[in-house]
């Protein structure tokens, strides 16, 4: 009995560890992310209106907490981006990685905070639960910019602002492509993100929302790959058994479309001709995969945050406005262009 | 497993022996590690941080002590991590209708799913592993139907009695810590001064002499379920208080990190011996080493899991060795 619990404990552990795949050789080469051209105007936020003090990035300390570890392409890039403009801004740069533990995350920005950063970057691992690590900062007058994941709490007051791609837009985009692709008629699968989640969420809702005024587009199942390859190749496995017609899969990230790809082959179709497959995201591999002919088309979600991110810092010191929300342009790819743009992918 | 019924092992000396280098090994490299870190990392000995340190480990230590009972009956309680989060999205629902609602709600709950966990258990002989992994799957799937798939997150007003039970401190420690100290004191005196805490040893030690000499071995099984889900609960609803949200993401793996540090603070992971002090230096361990990771910075945070499977494997091997 005692072996056994030891050993099904073990098993437990072990499960919790997934492979790293080898990572892309050259994931930083690609266009820094810029902010889109039409910004929502509204009242920005000054440094005047906080009192916040003057900080010269040259020589700073700026603190990084990165929210989950980083087994998958979009979190090397981000981390990498944030880690080069650090450096060629001489600023003194210090990582924390929460490894998706939320209270992790509240105590890794917190030890940042006390060692001394004057400056903060924070890719939010939940949209709801950092307020005591944003009170923190705000009780030592420390500016924060959220990254990516868009949280909760107060503009301006608990973090500065919010620099990150518009989730629901990314959804109409590739519904848009979608639309192009099948001519406007096919059979969807959805692979979903994880639960919880507020990309997951918007995704879904553009997608819908930008196939709504096509009839002939239906979706016919929807399940959740959790973000991950293997599952979404499980879960694509499993669709295709269920049902057999479909024509099209829209994946919520890369990694899950390229699973599905592998799963679509393994079954004898073709994947990228007579079943289309669009995501989100624009790693390395599925755009590869475009240039190759089995994939359809990617809509991009630039985690290149480093040099945009340390300009708002910039001019949030010079006494500039800042902007609640700052929403970045995203570029796609499909098969026209694909071959050409593949070294800006990550 | 031991044949007699006291919590001692086989021979008195040798389980003294094996008592003190069980519970003083764990205490002596907090020690070592608290006081290195004082001398090398000149932040680590702020009040700031120690409070912070003080505050992380409540919530684990409020787990890990229902925990304990657990494990000294020789069972385990994979369900605490699920319940965690659940306690904490039922407090942050139940906080609408009140600051009672919002405490009593999870605690109840997660108190009744501990209480079916522990009646299948004794009634029906089950595995406990295998009884409390079905909760563990319950009790996030209730959740992710309460939140629409953790949709939706429900917030505690900030200015709620409730919120203030987290985030409230003296002298600047925050009220979790009290909580868990006098959670502790509690733990340590129910377990032994109390005829329960005797028949929590006796159980585990050797069952079936346990129940041939009338030990009610039943009763004790579903109690410590029941106090086990109860505190998860608690751990729960004091974290969405500290969080001002019911955050859904939380307690993944939770349960490891419980069983974790009971076993690095002595308790026999087969049963029968353990305490209550032993499990908050696991606590204290673990949280520090996290912090220390976190004061050297450039070193990958991948190595505070490492470190703590490292702790993990010797003091299990060394509980293997010294039972010889």
């Amino acid at each position: 009995m005692s072996r056994m619990l030891l050993i099904a404990v073990a098993a437990l552990l072990v499960t919790g560890c997934t492979a790293r795949e080898a990572s892309n050789t050259a994931s930083n080469e690609g266009p820094a992310a810029s902010a889109a051209q039409n910004q929502s105007a509204g009242p920005g936020c000054a440094r005047g209106k906080t009192g916040y003090p003057q900080v010269e990035l040259k020589g700073a300390m700026v603190g990084f907490s990165q929210s989950e570890k980083e087994a998958n392409p979009f979190r090397t890039a981000e981390t990498q981006s944030i880690r080069d403009e650090a450096a060629k801004r001489g600023a003194e740069l210090l990582y924390t990685n929460a490894q998706s533990d939320l209270n992790k995350q509240i105590s890794d920005i917190k030890s940042l905070i006390d060692r001394g950063v004057k400056l903060l970057i924070v890719a939010p691992l939940n949209s709801d639960g950092l307020q005591p690590a944003f009170d923190a900062a705000k009780a030592k007058q420390v500016p924060v910019v959220t990254i990516d994941r868009k949280v909760t709490s107060q503009p301006c007051a608990d973090y500065l602002t919010f620099i990150g791609s518009d989730f629901v837009k990314q959804g109409e985009r590739a519904a848009q492509q979608m639309i192009k692709a099948t001519g406007g008629n096919g059979k969807v699968a959805i692979l979903l993100g994880a639960s919880g989640n507020n990309v997951t969420v918007d995704r879904t809702k553009g997608f819908k929302d930008g196939i709504k005024g096509t009839p002939g587009l239906t979706v016919v199942a929807e399940q959740t790959g959790e973000f991950d390859r293997s599952k979404g190749q499980a879960v694509m496995e499993q669709l295709i058994q269920s049902n057999p017609d479909i024509t099209a899969v829209y994946a919520e990230n890369d990694e899950m479309g390229v699973g599905a790809v592998t799963a679509l082959k393994a079954a004898g179709k073709q994947p990228g001709k007579d079943v289309k497959v669009v995501s989100i995201d624009g790693t390395r591999n599925a755009v590869q995969l475009i240039a190759d002919g089995s994939y359809t088309a990617v809509v991009e979600s630039n985690p290149r945050f480093g040099p945009l991110a340390f300009d708002t810092l910039e001019k949030f010191g010079k006494g500039d406005e800042i902007p609640a929300t700052i929403v970045i342009s995203d570029d796609e790819y499909d098969t026209t262009n694909a071959a050409q743009k593949l070294g800006n992918a990550y | 497993m031991t044949t007699t019924l006291t919590k001692s092992g086989p021979t008195p000396t040798k389980a003294a022996r094996t008592k003190v280098l069980q519970r003083q090994g764990a205490a002596v490299a907090l020690v070592l590690m608290v006081a290195v870190s004082w001398l090398v990392f000149p932040r680590f000995g702020s009040l700031d941080n120690l409070r912070d340190l003080a505050l992380q480990g409540s919530f684990l230590a409020i787990i890990a002590i229902g925990m304990t009972f657990v494990i000294i009956t020789g069972g385990i309680d994979l369900s605490v991590g699920s319940l965690y989060a659940l306690g904490g999205v039922l407090a942050a629902w139940g906080s609408q209708y009140g600051f009672l609602a919002a405490l009593a709600l999870p605690l109840v709950v997660c108190g009744l799913i501990g209480l079916v966990n522990g009646l299948l258990i004794a009634k029906t002989n089950m595995a406990p592993f295998i009884v409390t992994l079905a909760s563990l799957l319950f009790a996030r799937g209730l959740l992710l139907a309460i939140t629409d798939e953790g949709a939706n997150t429900y917030k505690i007003d900030g200015d709620s009695a409730f919120v203030e039970l987290g985030r409230g401190t003296v002298a600047g420690f925050g009220y979790p810590i009290f909580v868990a100290a006098v959670l502790a004191v509690l733990g340590g005196m129910v377990l032994n001064r109390t005829n329960f805490g005797q028949n929590v040893f006796a159980t585990g030690g050797a069952e079936q002499s346990a129940v041939l000499l009338g030990v009610p071995v039943a009763k004790t099984k579903v109690l410590v379920y029941t106090m086990s889900g109860t505190l998860a609960g608690l751990a729960g609803a004091l974290t969405a208080a500290y969080l001002q949200s019911g955050v859904t993401v939380i307690g993944v793996g939770l349960e490891l990190d419980a069983i974790a540090v009971v076993v690095i603070g002595g308790t026999l992971l087969t049963g029968g011996m353990g305490t209550i002090l032993g499990t908050v230096i696991g606590v204290g361990l673990i949280k520090v080493i996290q912090n220390v990771i976190n004061q050297i910075g450039t070193l990958d945070s991948n190595y505070q899991s490492v470190v703590s499977g490292v702790f993990l494997l010797v003091v299990v091997v060394l509980q293997r060795i010294l039972r010889r």
